[in-house]
């Protein structure tokens, strides 16, 4: 399973596609204060990429994935960062 | 695919070979207007189509050499063997594009490239400003970077800007740079942007774009995809044109260097864009006007049908929007209905004039940088020699449906063909037979027949397939009726709207040809005796515009077309007072036949019953030709009809004339054949269970009693039946169970149906001969003539 959702963190392994989509949207929406961790993940589906600049989780881990480090965590990591400083 | 687009495919297909056809011929004859004008209306209407849908390369190529030819027209130019190669190249290079768009219903991503390339050698003639490369010029010489950015630029972030600036201008390089801009309901076509993008070779810098204004968290829909990206990269325009080839129209690419970033981290460039359309050269503005002026015109005749209607509206605001992306602006359609697509293709030109006018007073720098997917539009300067024109064409084929025309010969002499290959197959039968019986070799017999059974099976199937090449749709003989009823429905003062329904039921040629005039005969018929005058309806309480419905089904190996009419319907009493009067049938009749059997009354030769014989139908040669005319065919005609609300005529035909299924027997020793068709069963009756009702032979059948006719004796041949039983070929014939005395029952055989020749042609017991397999010749029998002939003789 990439996607393995606990109380409050969820952890995002391999290639995150389509279909666990919705199960990620559906824990972000019922989760307080979600925090995810992308340490193994290699690629995230756009539409999930749109949840985490939508919800804005707190990104525990960076991933290890050169891609989604060097072009998506400073993005993710930046909204978050932001928001903390404006809140 | 779109019925509009493939209705436009198959026109360009014909105006591109009358262009070529016109080409070839003016570089003969270069002082023939008439010529000139047949080859710039050819272009025009192409380019006046192409601009329905989201090819504006296509449009601006057409455009190019449509103006070259208005030149030639015009007098100002003359047509040389360089320009009419250029031309050539031309309209080749947009048969490419159309066999590509036949296939992918998009144009090849090269498009852009190749077009400009040609446009700037249509135009050069002309003086125009995109002269074509210098000679000195190398051919791997690169497009120049476009002078102005875009503004989504910006999103990169002005810091890394001003970095990558100094860099570029240090180095004198360019970056290319993309904007993609997924479609919200993409995931549901598999798509995933990210990965995509994820594929850019040597990206230098990728920023999700997310929407100004994100929905609700109640309202968010995580299958809508609202970002969009802009990135950088070091790959070639050619890299990323691959990369993205299957959404080219959701991408663009700018090509940018030092001075363009500068300009627009200095704000330069939003002084463009400010002006609210970002106008290329005054080519693209007539273009785009010339595309929203067709949207509009097309809007202003919409079809009433629903689905045609929304098919055009969103083809409609296709190229709309495609106008839209090339001037920079976006459009939004509040509903995807007619009216929003008009108002924002007003609003578009409305822009454009005001663009225009702002265009003359300040000349802005307005070189236009940014198309979909091609680094540069005019200025593009690539080695004209480094045109593939064959890109398109090698991977598509032809344009339109791939069809062939063949001359109609050419399919008979194929059914012929079969025929005789049908008739040879069957000799393979009489051989087997002589196998067994003349030189007692059960198993070389067998052998045959096992040949006999393969070759018999693929002879069917060519059959089949040669049939299927004769088949042609019922809208051929529907076609000449919209305008019959318009002309016919004036002239008798009468309002009519036709129906039709079931075009695209396919029928054999001879059969739809020979259909026309029947339908002709019933549709004037139902215009001049069914349909009253609209103020007879009004009082009736009808509509005072009828109703003629033309329909056709298949029914297996049958086609049926109705000719159905709402109007007065047919007065059995009438009819049949009519019928009395001009002696058809006896006071009895008239007494007794029911209402329902008195329409038929009206197929008896010699009848009419309007009262006064008008020029449009109606000169006693009525329905007894149609009725005569269809079984014929092979057909049958049935009428149904109700006193003030209307007539149904129905005819009944074989699918295909070409091979009739015949069944064998034998009397006194000569073969006939009957269609299998009639034929309801065979029996075999004891003799002395033949009886005799008047003068009639008879059987009873189940409790029916059948008339038996005793062929040899008709047909005056000495044969008398012999033994115990009687074999009987029970038939269908003109309504009613006959039985035919006949000697022994013999196969099944497909046959071509010869009609009868010479001496023989007008006998009427005959309906054709056919080639047995053992060389002999079967007559075919004309089962209806036949009775007659026998009754006669009784």
């Amino acid at each position: 399973m990439p996607l393995t959702l606990r109380d409050n963190t969820a952890t995002i392994t391999g290639t995150l596609t389509v279909e666990e989509v919705e199960p990620l949207a559906g824990w972000l929406r019922s989760t307080d204060r979600p925090r995810v961790n992308l340490r193994g993940c290699t690629h995230l589906h756009t539409g999930a990429l749109q949840l985490l600049l939508f919800f804005r989780p707190t990104v525990v881990s960076r991933p290890l994935d050169p891609f989604l480090s060097t072009h998506i965590m400073p993005l993710l990591g930046k909204r978050n960062k932001e928001l903390e400083a404006s809140s | 695919m779109n019925p509009l687009l493939a209705q436009f495919l198959a026109e360009a297909d014909d105006l591109l070979s009358q262009v070529d056809e016109g080409l070839l011929r003016l570089e003969r004859e270069p002082h023939d207007a008439d010529l000139v004008n047949e080859v710039f209306r050819a272009a025009h209407t192409i380019k006046g189509s192409s601009g329905l849908f989201d090819f504006p390369e296509l449009t601006r190529l057409t455009h190019a050499a449509e103006d070259l030819l208005d030149a030639v027209r015009g007098g100002r130019l003359e047509l040389d063997a360089t320009m009419t190669d250029d031309l050539l190249a031309a309209f080749d290079l947009m048969r490419g594009w159309l066999a590509h768009v036949t296939t992918t219903e998009r144009l090849p991503s090269s498009a852009n490239a190749d077009g400009a390339v040609l446009i700037g050698r249509l135009r050069a003639p002309l003086g125009g400003q995109d002269s074509p490369a210098p000679a000195g010029h190398g051919p791997q010489a690169a497009p120049a970077p476009a002078a102005t950015a875009p503004q989504w630029v910006g999103a990169l972030g002005e810091e890394w800007l001003e970095t990558t600036a100094s860099w570029l201008e240090a180095t004198s390089a360019s970056l290319r740079f993309v904007r993609y801009t997924p479609e919200e309901d993409c995931y549901f076509r598999g798509e995933d942007p990210l990965h995509l993008l994820r594929q850019v070779p040597a990206a230098e810098r990728f920023v999700p774009v997310t929407p100004a204004a994100w929905p609700q968290a109640a309202e968010y829909d995580e299958y809508a995809c609202l970002l969009s990206f802009v990135l950088a990269t070091r790959a070639a325009t050619g890299e990323l044109e691959y990369l993205f080839r299957y959404v080219p129209e959701q991408v663009e690419i700018a090509d940018l260097g030092a001075t363009a970033l500068t300009r627009l981290l200095a704000g330069e460039a939003a002084a463009v864009a400010e002006a609210g359309i970002r106008l290329g050269d005054a080519e693209q503005a007539q273009d785009a006007r010339a595309l929203l002026e067709a949207a509009l015109h097309v809007l202003s005749a919409l079809p009433q049908e629903a689905a045609a209607r929304a098919a055009r509206v969103s083809s409609v605001e296709r190229a709309v929007q495609s106008v839209a992306r090339a001037l920079g602006r976006d459009v939004e359609f509040p509903a995807h209905d007619a009216e929003s697509v008009e108002a924002a293709a007003r609003a578009l030109l409305a822009a454009l004039e005001t663009a225009v006018v702002a265009e003359e007073a300040v000349p802005a720098p307005a070189e236009e940088t940014v198309r979909s997917l091609a680094p540069a539009g005019p200025a593009e300067e690539t080695a004209p020699a480094a045109l593939h024109p064959a890109d398109g064409a090698a991977d598509g084929g032809k344009v339109g449906s791939r069809t062939l025309k063949v001359e109609q010969e050419k399919v008979d002499r194929l059914m012929e063909l079969v025929g005789e290959l049908n008739v040879a197959k069957n000799a393979l039968t009489f051989l087997a037979a002589s196998a067994e019986e003349e030189f007692g070799n059960r198993i070389l017999g067998r052998r045959i027949k096992d040949q006999y059974a393969g070759m018999h099976r693929i002879a069917e199937e060519l059959q089949a397939a040669v049939m299927d090449v004769r088949m042609l749709p019922l809208s051929v003989a529907f076609a000449r009726f919209p305008r019959l009823v318009r002309d016919l429905g004036r002239k008798l003062g009468k309002s009519v709207e036709l129906v039709t329904d079931g075009e695209d039921t396919m029928a054999d040629k001879d059969v739809i040809e020979a259909l026309g005039d029947p339908l002709v005969h019933l549709v004037r018929n139902s215009l001049d005796h069914g349909v009253e005058a609209p103020r007879v309806r009004v009082e009736a309480g009808k509509e005072a515009t009828a109703t003629i419905r033309l329909t056709a089904v298949s029914d297996g190996d049958a086609v049926v077309i109705e000719v159905a009419d709402d109007g007065a319907g047919v007065d059995p009493e009438r009819v049949k007072r009519k019928a009395y009067e001009k002696g058809l049938i006896t006071e009895e009749q008239l007494e007794t036949l029911p209402e329902a059997e008195a329409v038929n009354l009206l197929f008896l030769p010699g009848f009419s019953t309007a009262e006064t014989v008008s020029d449009v139908s109606g000169r006693g040669v009525g329905m007894d030709a149609v009725k005569a005319s269809v079984e014929r065919l092979g057909g049958t005609v049935t009428m149904r009809s109700e006193r003030g609300a209307g007539t149904v005529v129905r005819l009944r035909l074989p699918l295909s004339m070409a091979v009739t299924q015949v069944m064998v027997f034998s009397v006194a020793g000569q073969r006939f054949g009957v269609p299998v068709d009639a034929v309801v069963e065979t029996v075999r009756v004891p003799a002395g269970e033949i009886g005799r009702v008047l003068r009639q032979e008879v059987i009873q059948l189940r409790g029916e009693v059948v008339p038996v006719v005793d062929l040899a004796g008709t047909l005056r041949m000495p044969w008398s039946p012999a033994g115990a039983t009687r074999d009987v070929l029970v038939m269908w014939v003109g309504g009613q169970k006959v039985g035919l005395l006949v000697e022994r029952f013999h196969r099944e055989v497909d046959v071509i149906l010869k009609p009868m020749e010479g001496l023989l042609a007008d006998h009427p017991a005959f309906s054709g001969t056919a080639l047995l397999g053992d060389g002999l010749v079967l007559l075919v029998l004309n089962m209806k003539e036949v009775l007659g002939v026998a009754a006669h003789a009784a």
